[in-house]
């Protein structure tokens, strides 16, 4: 299988700081591979290089055999990556139809003259919007609060918000940044099946950064680990876990999945 | 040279003008983020302030600056108490209309009650012109320098030695803290507005005698230049809105040195474009990222 | 396109047609005099004015305070051209003018500035709208300060509100759309939106050249109705009390937008008895409905006939 996404010798260098330093990995097509590591390891700072927030100061990324450096967010996401975010950044006072409409902004074409004069070719465009977003307001089981402000929704249905609009990108790729933070068990097993379902039923590669050790060693197929910016380990969640010098840096002696 | 050194002496004492204005502007948007649109009137008050003084107690110029300074200060401070505490906690577009709304009621409500016409500044000092290697320096030029600069440093003092001072800067970056640590944001806010519109009343004294006329709606220009010196100097540092003021003031007498007077408005704005772009938070601004 | 969507079409139409028959009606009976349609005519420019300016305030979150030099431009482009040829056309083809020259001036200015933000970009815009003005105080082709006069009365109320209607059918068309989507998510969160692949520069310069050539038609109309124009028609303080009309009626809200340049040019019209008063009153007014009011008349509610039938058919079930 080929790769959809390659990192190779990516450094990131802020002021005299390496936040992220000489890091190569890889993802291949349908995998969920997860990124782990303690706090200010640089995980963020790596999925911000992947979704051109922020460009790395050397090295090479690239995306189903495109380079991403240099390129502006709202480009990245149209190459096929889309991402959540650390702290919930929905569109608050948009309905939640909206919030997953406004992420096909470029997945479909209306031009200006049909919009302003209400020509066929806008009910067109608009209809098969329309029905979109309900397929994926069903499959996220979001219906009931479609027509509610974002913003007002209880913090687990905010994420699962989050992540469909992720996907309403159409994206081939989804960077989920700690999805699990502040979720109750329950939830997180709910969390658990979501990401599941967008591997089988959407066909998406998950990348992953999440400090839940249950629930990355479940799901991940992969693990990569990163320290102070460096990458100390990779392997699957088994290896991972023999790994000493992983456990040394971060898993401690307790954690055992 | 001769006339350089001539305007660039010209070009600083308005620019003193601008920079005491735009301390105002600063401290206050530093601390609750609203462009006190006001700020330019409250200058005019003080311009009034001293008129009236100075032509019914015959008092002499130290007495009108301080006197105006401090009818200015409780002028802010009771216009933030009645107009803006109320919004604290609105969007601050709500608090900048309310803003627009008191700078239309000082203005209007002063040529209400005293008339719209301008009326002419008594003279609390004589001018004397005095000729200092060819350039012509008057008294009044002196003074305006002098006072604005010891202003100044008071401020600087206030801000940096007084416990009020480092309250003030606490609350600037972040009052929710600030509060939790003792600060009562309140009391800050109230003299933030109490020390910046006393810095305004002292400008619209010193301006008064410059120019020697003063008219309801001599705040609304100056007001707007100031703020622009303002962001320029980078909004919310204190030497940024000094330095923007000075520049301000040379910059539109350079404009008129060279005979564009008519652009000389044009050629401030073009300016602030320009370092807003350039530096988007202005020359001395902190630059805050959003992190994501 | 749906049943629904054709009722909901035909409602606002019958709406704009009963507003254009009753005021024929009112001036035909001698209620509306030329004092009153001199105030109809100030509050259909306004509402021009001023849904433009919301759909780059409400809509985009881009804080501009320059709206008054593009209506300088609209102003002076029908100004210079019906002066020498001062038909009807010659009307349609300066408006038209009017709106390329303020596209044009709205890019140069956005590209640039439209990356500061918040207060930083109201002070530039406002910047650049006094850079227009000043320019127009010193050409010769505007006559200076001395501004123009004796333009060819070209339009009249009708004409006016048949303005007010397209423009802003045309705008709210766009706001319940697609582009109208993309704009409010980068007001929501423009971090987010560029992640969902919306161009945060691309948007917001669509949002500011859309106000700016609305704005450019309600200068052209003034123009013509007010026969007399000078640079300090278009000074901050016009800027400002467009940016009062927005706030003042609910950020977001077009519905609003019309209530509060409705109420506001009524209560100019009925304070000019007070002189001086007046607009220490009007201060006062702002204030108050500012401190007990802060999110504006109506803040985000919008008017909607489709609601209204989907109401009215719920209950009588």
């Amino acid at each position: 299988m080929s790769d959809l996404l390659t990192v190779s010798h990516v450094t990131k260098r802020f002021g005299g700081l390496d936040a992220v330093s000489d890091v190569s990995l890889h993802v291949a097509k349908g995998e969920i591979v997860a990124l782990i590591g303690p706090n200010g390891a640089g995980k963020t700072t790596l999925f911000n290089m992947l979704t051109g927030v922020i460009q790395p100061t050397s090295g090479e990324i690239t995306f189903a055999g495109t380079a991403v450096p240099g390129k502006k967010p709202a480009t990245v996401a149209k190459l096929g990556i889309a991402r959540t975010f650390q702290n919930i950044r929905l569109f608050a006072q948009l309905s939640v139809r909206d919030n997953l409409q406004a992420a096909m902004t470029h997945r479909y074409v209306e031009h200006f003259v049909p919009i302003v004069l209400r020509l066929p070719s806008f009910y067109r465009q608009e209809q098969v919007a329309t029905e979109w977003t309900d397929q994926l307001l069903t499959a996220f089981d979001l219906t009931d609060v479609a027509d509610m402000d974002a913003g007002n929704l209880p913090y687990g249905t905010q994420r699962r918000v989050e992540i469909a609009r992720a996907v309403a990108t159409a994206p081939e790729m989804i960077f989920l940044d700690e999805p699990a933070a502040g979720m109750n068990p329950e939830e997180t097993a709910a969390l658990r099946t979501l990401i599941q379902r967008l591997q089988s039923e959407f066909h998406l590669t998950v990348g992953l950064i999440e400090h839940d050790m249950t629930l990355v060693m479940s799901l991940a197929e992969r693990i990569y680990v990163l320290d102070h910016g460096k990458l100390i380990g990779s392997g699957t969640p088994a290896e991972i876990q023999q790994d000493s010098a992983v456990v040394a840096a971060y898993l401690g002696g307790g954690v055992h999945a | 040279m001769h006339t350089f050194f001539q305007q660039t002496l010209n070009g600083l004492s308005l620019g003193s003008i601008y920079a005491l204005l735009a301390l105002g502007y600063t401290m206050v948007y530093g601390i609750i983020k609203l462009i006190n649109f006001a700020h330019g009137d409250v200058y005019m008050l003080g311009a009034f302030w001293g008129y009236y003084v100075i032509n019914t107690y015959h008092v002499n110029f130290l007495v009108a600056l301080v006197s105006a300074m401090v009818v200015t200060a409780l002028a802010g401070m009771l216009i933030e108490y009645l107009a803006y505490r109320p919004l604290r906690n609105s969007p601050r577009i709500t608090a900048l209309i309310t803003a627009i709304g008191v700078s239309y009621f000082l203005e209007n409500g002063m040529s209400f009650l005293f008339g719209a016409n301008t009326r002419n500044f008594p003279q609390a000092i004589t001018q004397h012109n005095y000729d200092v290697f060819g350039i012509t320096v008057s008294n009044i030029q002196i003074l305006i320098l002098v006072t604005s600069l010891v202003l100044m440093v008071l401020l600087q003092l206030i801000i940096q030695k007084t416990k009020m001072g480092t309250a003030m800067r606490a609350v600037a970056v972040d009052p929710e803290a600030a509060a939790l640590v003792g600060i009562n944001p309140d009391h800050v806010i109230s003299f933030t507005f109490g020390l910046g519109s006393a810095l305004a009343g002292a400008g619209g004294v010193l301006i008064g005698l410059y120019y020697n006329s003063i008219d309801p709606l001599m705040g609304m220009t100056p007001g707007i230049k100031a703020f622009v010196a303002a962001v320029v100097g980078g909004i919310g540092s204190i030497p940024g809105a000094a330095i923007g003021g000075f520049l301000i003031g040379l910059l539109e007498t350079a404009t008129q040195a060279v005979g564009l007077s008519a652009y000389k408005d044009a050629a401030v704005y073009v300016v602030l474009i320009v370092i807003l772009v350039l530096l988007p938070t202005g020359l001395l601004g902190k630059n805050v990222k959003e992190k994501v | 396109m749906t049943k629904a969507k054709v009722k909901v079409a035909a409602a606002w139409f019958a709406l704009m047609l009963a507003g254009f028959i009753l005021i024929n009606v009112l001036v035909v009976v001698g209620v509306v005099d030329t004092f009153i349609e001199n105030m109809l005519v100030t509050i259909g420019i306004n509402i021009i004015l001023a849904t433009g300016l919301n759909i780059i305030i409400g809509f985009s979150g881009q804080f501009s305070l320059g709206h008054a030099g593009f209506m300088a431009i609209g102003a002076y482009a029908t100004a210079i051209i019906t002066s020498s040829l001062p038909t009807v056309l010659g009307f349609y083809v300066s408006m038209l003018v009017g709106i390329v020259i303020s596209v044009i001036v709205a890019i140069i200015i956005g590209i640039p500035t439209l990356r500061l933000r918040g207060d930083y970009l109201a002070i530039a815009t406002m910047g650049a709208a006094e850079i227009i003005r000043v320019v127009i105080n010193n050409l010769k082709i505007t006559n200076g300060a001395a501004g123009m006069y004796n333009i060819p009365p070209l339009a009249g109320w009708p004409t006016v509100y048949v303005m007010v209607c397209l423009t802003t059918i045309m705008l709210c068309n766009f706001a319940h759309s697609r582009s109208g989507r993309a704009v409010q998510a980068i007001r929501e969160d423009e971090i987010a939106a560029e992640a969902v692949g919306i161009a945060p520069t691309k948007w917001k310069l669509a949002a500011f050249v859309l106000g700016a050539s609305t704005a450019a038609i309600a200068g052209s109309l003034h123009a013509v109705y007010i026969q007399t124009i000078t640079p300090t028609d278009f000074g901050i303080m016009n800027s400002v009390s467009l940016l009062i009309i927005v706030v003042l009626g609910g950020v977001g809200s077009m519905t609003g937008t019309f209530i509060a340049a409705i109420v506001l040019g009524v209560l100019d019209t009925v304070l000019q008895s007070f002189g001086t008063l007046r607009m220490v009153i009007y201060a006062l007014a702002l204030i108050l409905i500012m401190v007990f009011k802060p999110s504006g008349l109506l803040g985000r509610y919008e008017w909607s006939f489709a609601r209204f039938f989907t109401k009215k058919e719920a209950s009588h079930e």
